[in-house]
């Protein structure tokens, strides 16, 4: 299970479609999967479990979301002010 | 060829539709002083002119009507039409404040969170205030309905005291959204929710009171017995109007208060 994970981070070209999110607006495909990744992150650091796992959420939004999201993003969490739930 | 051979009213020249538009010009202009530079002498003087405008167009039809006789039965029908015609684009109005409502709620950005109500938003608790507020109005109109049954049925007694009933529980609701509005964690500019909670609400108690003094002034002319138990269209159309603001205020509760908590 893991080292299919492994081998699908490694091949990585860009993100595949998504079932959830077929439709043209991809918003919420790049806004689930930011905070997917640092939902995961901050799970996995409680447990003190390995992050790498987190990874592909990672690659996907890094694909998906415009960068000055992105930006916005982390600077909002940085404040505190984030909107969503991570 | 001295007198008109036919049933209808030839309005006689008045000076009201120039003032109202003049009015309008001076409220435009008046929001736009106010908005840009503070500056409100402007609007100030719209209103009054606008007030002043409504105040005496309807007095004259009032006077045409009840005490001219120009209202004859196709003279009534035309202002039927007229009432509901109207009443019809008011529910347009309101269509576009909720379709911003639904559109923001239905699928939530990023901003907000992703979800409704957004990060931060408390919002009312329906099941207090809200609920009261719906029944206060519920009961308005079963009031505004016995006041025309007791006005149909030449009661006058019964009639001026469940109008008067009426425009007390208008005036609960005001006061009652009034205070609520003071009560809510978050105003006009706190977002998408602020905007389309504050909008909707706040054009349905414009409503509210203006619908109140519809039917305030009904109840004036009911004591000055300009109504009788088969000719009161003034009295209608107040219900109709009155009915209206209800059912809109239904649709704010499960939408807003309810489906949007």
């Amino acid at each position: 299970m893991a080292e299919e994970m492994k081998s699908k981070v490694k091949n990585y070209k860009t993100a595949p479609f998504d079932s959830r999110f077929p439709n043209q607006n991809q918003t919420r495909n790049c806004w689930q999967n930011y905070l997917d990744f640092h939902r995961c992150e901050k799970a996995l650091n409680a447990k003190g479990d390995d992050v790498s796992v987190c990874q592909w959420y990672r690659r996907v939004y890094k694909s998906l979301c415009p960068i000055s999201w992105v930006t916005d993003w982390d600077e909002q969490r940085a404040d505190g002010t984030f909107p969503g739930k991570i | 060829m001295t007198h008109q051979t036919h049933a209808y009213h030839m309005v006689n020249p008045s000076p009201w539709p120039l003032t109202g538009a003049l009015s309008a010009f001076l409220l435009t202009s008046g929001l736009i002083m106010w908005f840009h530079f503070y500056y409100t002498l402007l609007l100030a003087t719209g209103l009054l002119a606008s007030a002043m405008t409504m105040f005496q167009w309807w007095r004259d039809v009032v006077r045409e009507g009840t005490y001219q006789g120009h209202h004859t039965p196709p003279v009534q029908k035309g202002l039927r039409y007229g009432m509901v015609l109207f009443i019809i684009s008011e529910i347009f109005f309101f269509a576009g404040f909720f379709w911003a409502f639904y559109h923001s709620s239905l699928a939530p950005t990023p901003q907000t969170g992703g979800h409704w109500p957004p990060t931060g938003i408390l919002p009312l608790n329906p099941m207090e205030v809200p609920l009261l507020n719906t029944a206060v109005l519920l009961a308005s109109g079963v009031t505004i309905t016995w006041a025309h049954h007791s006005l149909m049925e030449a009661n006058r007694k019964e009639s001026a005291q469940a109008l008067l009933m009426t425009i007390a529980l208008g005036a609960y609701f005001t006061y009652l959204q009034m205070s609520e509005y003071s009560e809510t964690s978050f105003t006009i500019s706190d977002g998408i929710y602020g905007s389309t909670f504050f909008m909707a609400t706040g054009f349905h108690g414009l409503h509210v009171i203006i619908g109140t003094t519809f039917l305030a002034t009904c109840y004036i002319r009911q004591q000055m017995y300009h109504f009788t138990s088969s000719h009161h269209f003034g009295f209608e159309a107040a219900a109709w109007y009155w009915h209206f603001v209800d059912v809109v205020w239904l649709f704010l509760y499960i939408s807003i208060y309810w489906w949007g908590s």
